[in-house]
Formats: structure tokens, sequence, C-alpha cells
């Protein structure tokens, strides 16, 4: 109406965006870099490189909306695509071989809802406790080391020059879009994503309401294991191997995704497309400090800045709006 | 309702985005890589980490190859040490940015085949050091003949203790190429050349870090307390069975031959508590890698092999200086 007003849903419209805007604007005026940072081939290799994290966070929102989280997140990654690896090795088709290594993920997830619900435990421990569980069944697994794999078209998922041609990007990553805008539609369209909010913001009141809570919850924790056992035929994909140790720490950059997205700990929030920028935000400040030849130490320092600023951005927008 | 609003809002953003994205695009495109008349080449050089000793040597050796030959460096590891995934993204990245040339140590034989292949299709020539690459698209590997070193230490400890004796080798980890090879080198060694040497095991891993080391050669030191030599493949196998021979009060007794380089290590090889260390040439390595590619840019004829050398150090020989540029490298160039 007046122009506060019009002030802040300018604020609103473009908060999500302005640090992804920020670290494009910031590698774009390099000099250095400046020529090379917004081309076609690097902006391809930003999105490949993006796949894994992208897929996870799409299942943590879900469950960070709900209040919960997943620290297992990176050990089922690793899990499933050292099942994926295993199971072609050992000459199955490489079709059920993903399949395989998605149930993996999805059956992780599950377990970990299982356990949530029927023990009454906190997710923070059960998801602690899995994650040395399934980092620790994928070594056992591959023996201690790396699964080398036949290369299958399981491989070309993620590669940067896919053919056919006219994909133009790695399929991995056109099925990252379209399960984002699946999963944006499930959580704002369906009984299923309301549910979600509904136990996020307050769970005894969901329950009140006739909510099977336990139950969406399982199934909650069951679809984030779905996603995250995708990421793992990705990760095999990428790597051509199947590597127990790989993604150690992954979990985090998963959540920070979400965090810098929007997502609150507490519960209650969180969208598909602010997490999607959370993603590209770390993948672009990583890319940029790469090729600008900075030190790690230099990325990993902004990169804990910015989850800090994400989020008192975001708190100070709530106050404003409230 | 909060998400009917943000809902809305997202097909604005996004064009808002795609519009950014573009403005930014097209202040630049015209700034492009010229053909500079005499830039200086741009190397990256890619290590399996950035933390550890062996990784600063590599890097001290690089740039000293850079300064003579007038090129710049781009020095980046994976963000995690030994992350494959990770490792990859930074070949990428360092593609993307384009470059004259990369030299790296790959952390897998096989998953940095991809983009090895890519940046050789970008017309990036790569030259591959530490460790080897499966295949064929790289220039040159650039590397220690790690079986060499093997057979360094199984002759040291053979003639240590006259041909004569029960023998423990602790090996380092399955999986692990270099190690292997060099574990390889040193039994191959003894069964040809010392055939009254016996070993009392071989098949014992000591496991990534030093406390695992620890504590295999405590449970091996306990069953063979009477056990005339021992041989670690690496540092931290060899700093783990150390303290363990210490603790067990047989240094000095046991004769002991380990591998690479740390402070400690040199303490203990002045003290006497081992009878010699097999070392590398990482500087060395950095060096050749760097000035093998430059030569390569530069139309030069280049090795595709080449050999960054062993020398085995004992008390005797540790304080000359070809040895103590080895035990404890100048790694000054790093600061300034």
């Amino acid at each position: 109406m007046n122009s506060p007003n019009k002030l802040k849903s300018a604020i609103n419209l473009v908060a999500p965006f302005l640090g992804l805007i920020l670290v494009l604007a910031l590698f774009s005026a390099m000099p250095d870099v400046s020529s090379r940072f917004l081309r076609l081939a690097n902006l391809k290799a930003v999105a490949t490189q993006s796949v894994i994290v992208a897929m996870g966070a799409l299942g943590m929102t879900l469950v960070i909306i709900t209040g919960g989280i997943d620290l297992s997140a990176a050990s089922n990654i690793a899990l499933s695509g050292v099942i994926t690896a295993y199971a072609i090795n050992r000459g199955l088709p490489p079709l059920l071989a993903v399949l395989l290594g998605i149930l993996t993920g999805t059956l992780v997830g599950f377990l970990n809802g299982l356990l949530i619900t029927r023990l009454r435990l906190v997710p923070f421990i059960v998801t602690m406790g899995m994650m040395g569980i399934a980092r620790g069944m994928a070594k056992w697994i591959a023996r201690n080391q790396k699964i080398d794999a036949p290369l299958t078209w399981v491989n070309e998922l993620m590669s940067k020059s896919p053919r056919p041609s006219w994909l133009l990007l790695a399929p991995g990553v056109w099925l990252m879009i379209v399960l984002a805008v699946v999963m944006a539609v499930v959580l704002r369209r369906t009984v299923f994503g309301r549910h979600a909010f509904a136990i996020g913001s307050n769970e005894s009141a969901a329950r009140l309401c006739g909510i099977r809570v336990d139950g969406a919850k399982v199934a909650i924790y069951a679809v984030c294991g779905l996603f995250l056992g995708l990421s793992g035929v990705m990760e095999f994909s990428r790597l051509t191997v199947g590597d127990p140790t790989v993604a150690v720490g992954l979990e985090l950059d998963i959540i920070a995704a979400v965090v810098i997205g929007g997502g609150s700990l507490n519960g209650g929030e969180g969208s598909i497309l602010g997490s999607m920028i959370g993603v590209f935000i770390m993948s672009f400040l990583r890319n940029g400090c790469t090729m600008m030849g900075w030190p790690n130490y230099i990325q990993e320092i902004i990169i804990g800045i910015i989850i800090i600023a994400a989020v008192s951005l975001d708190r100070v927008r709530h106050r404003s709006a409230a | 309702m909060k998400f009917r609003r943000s809902f809305r809002h997202t097909i604005p953003c996004l064009i808002l985005l795609a519009a950014a994205m573009a403005a930014t695009a097209c202040g630049r495109t015209d700034s492009g890589s010229k053909p500079g008349v005499s830039r200086p080449l741009k190397i990256a050089v890619i290590p399996k980490g950035t933390t550890h000793e062996f990784w600063k040597s590599i890097h001290a050796g690089a740039l000293q190859a850079a300064r003579e030959l007038g090129v710049e460096i781009i020095w980046k590891g994976p963000q995690k040490e030994d992350d494959r995934a990770q490792q990859i993204t930074v070949v990428e990245d360092v593609i993307s940015r384009g470059v004259d040339g990369i030299v790296l140590a790959p952390l897998d034989d096989r998953a940095l085949i991809r983009p090895v292949q890519d940046a050789m299709r970008d017309k990036i020539p790569v030259v591959i050091v530490d460790s080897g690459l499966q295949g064929k698209d790289y220039i040159s590997f650039v590397a220690t003949d790690n079986y060499q070193g093997g057979v360094l230490a199984g002759r040291r400890m053979g003639s240590l203790l006259g041909g004569q004796g029960r023998i423990l080798v602790i090996r380092y980890q399955s999986g692990s190429a270099s190690t292997t090879e060099r574990e390889r080198g040193f039994l191959e060694t003894l069964e040809r050349e010392f055939p009254g040497l016996t070993l009392l095991a071989k098949d014992q891993y000591a496991g990534p870090t030093t406390e695992t080391a620890y504590q295999i050669a405590e449970n091996l030191l306990s069953r063979f307390h009477d056990a005339d030599g021992l041989f670690c493949p690496n540092e931290s196998s060899t700093f783990g069975a150390l303290r363990a021979v210490q603790e067990a009060g047989l240094a000095g007794k046991i004769r002991f031959v380990g591998f690479d380089s740390s402070p400690k290590l040199v303490q203990a090889l002045a003290d006497g508590d081992l009878d010699g260390l097999v070392l590398q040439n990482p500087v060395k390595m950095g060096y050749l890698g760097v000035r093998t590619i430059v030569q390569y840019l530069r139309g030069e004829t280049i090795a595709q092999l080449i050999d960054t050398g062993v020398t085995l150090v004992t008390k005797d020989n540790m304080a000359s200086a070809e040895a103590k540029s080895l035990l404890t490298p100048d790694l000054s160039i790093l600061d300034r």
C-alpha cells in the first residue's frame, strides 16, 4: 500500500536470490575469470557438480520442515553408491543395480523413521547412530577399499558431454530439475506435504488434528532416504567406482543448503526453491574460488559467513513481516 | 498464507535471476580471452590434499620450477583431504577457468580418468605425478619408483642382519598402490637375495592412521618379542610402529627400517631407534611435474615416464647435504 510495504515485498522477493546474485556478481567482476565464469561450459560443470548435494537437499528439506534432521545422509549416499557398484560388479543388469542402490537408500531412511517413532528418540541421535552404521556397512561390503565396476550407461548419467548431445545437460541434471519441481508441488499441493509442515509447526497440534504423525514421519524419512539413494547412484556415476569413504561430511553441506534457503531447524519452514538456491550458492562459490586459485580455507570461511548471514537475514525478514 | 505468497514469487524471482545472469554475462563477453602476446603460462597443480608435509614439499618444488621458468602456478587441492569426488570437481573447475596445463596427483587411478580426458579434449595437457592413472590420456608420469624403494629397504635389512634372522613386515593398507609396490619390492628382495631371513608376519595391515599402526605393532611385538627386524612402508605406519617399539623397550634392539620422513622420525634415526629410512623426493616431483608440462607446451620433447628417485638415509649419512634436503626439505619458498 505505502512505500515501506512495497520495499518490504521487494526485499522478500529478492532475498532468497540475494546471496546467489552476490556470488555470481562477485566472480563475474573478477578480471581473472570474468570471461570464463558465466560460460555455458562452466555453468554445465557447476550444474553437474550440484546434482549430488541437490538430490540430498530435496529429501533433507522435507525432513527439516518436520523439525527433524538426517545426519546419516552422507553415509547413506556412500552406502547406496557402493551397493550399486557392487551389484554391477556382480553382473546384475545396470538398471537393477540402480534400483537396488535407490532401494538401499530408502531402506536406511525407512529405518531411521521407524527408530525415531518407535523408540521415541530424537532424530539427531538416531541418524547420528545410523551415520556410523551405514558408513561401516559401506566399508564392509566394499571390503575396505573402492569397488571398480565396469563402465555402463549408469556412468553416462553424470557426464558433462551427454549422448545424445541435444540433451545439453547431463541426464542427472535434468532429473534433478524434474524432481525439484515434483517435490515443490508435493510440498505445497498435497496432503503429504501439508502434513510435513503441520508436524514441524506444532507436532501435538498436528496429532490432535487427526494427522497420523508417526506414519507420516516414517514416510518422510523414507522419501528422504530415497533421494539419498538416488544421490548415491549419481555419486557412483560420477566417480565410476564405488567408494565407501566418499562424501564424508557432505550431510553438513546438504543441511547448510537447506538452511541458507530459508529452512528452519525448529521445523515448519523451508522451501524447495530456497534449498536449490542454497545448493547453487555453495557450488558457485566453490567453483569460483577454485577458478580464482584461492586457497581452500578462504572458501570455507566464506561459506561459514554466508550460512550465518543468510539465517540472520531470514530472521530479520520474519521480524519485519510479523 | 505464507506458502502461497512465496510460491507466487517463484516465477518473478526466476526471471530476475535470469536477467541478472544475462546482464553479468553480456558485460563480459567482449573482454574474453585475447590471444596473449607474452602472457606467462598458467599451470594448475592439483595435489591429493594440502595440509600434509609431503604435499607442501610438492608445492615448494612446483613454485621453484615456476620461478625458474617464468610461469604461473595455481595450487588447489580438494577441500577435504583424500576426497575423490572433490578432486574431480577441482579438475573440472580449472578446466572451466582455462589453464595452459595441469599437473595432477590423482586420488584414484580410475575415478580421475574422465576429468583428465575432458582436459585433454580441451587441449589442456596433463602430467600425472605421484600416483598412477589408468589409460594413456596424459603426456607424462612423474613419480617415485616405489618398487625400487622397497628393494633399498630390503637390502638394508639384509645387510644389517647379516642375512640371518626373523622379520616382521607391517603393511600399510590394502588397495594402496604405492605402498603395495614398496612391500613387494621389500619382500621379493629378501626372497631373492637373503634366503636366510624368515618372515614372522607379512599380512598385517597398519591401517590409515598412526594410532591403528601403533596397535597392530603393539600386538605383533607382544607376540614376537624376539623378532630381529621390522619394516614399515610409509610415514604413519613407521611412526606408529616406532612408538610401539619404544614402549616395548625394544628400541635399538630390533633392526627397524621405515619409509618417508618427519621430525620425529629424523630424531629416532639420530638416536639409533631407526636403522634406516627410505626417502622419496617430493620437492623434485613437484619441480619436474611443472618443468615437464612447460617443456611440452614449449614444444620440447619429454619423457613419458620420469623417476624422481629414492634414497636410503641412515645414521651415518644423515648429516650429508643431500640427506638433509630430503629429511627436512626447505619449504621457505612457500612463505614468500
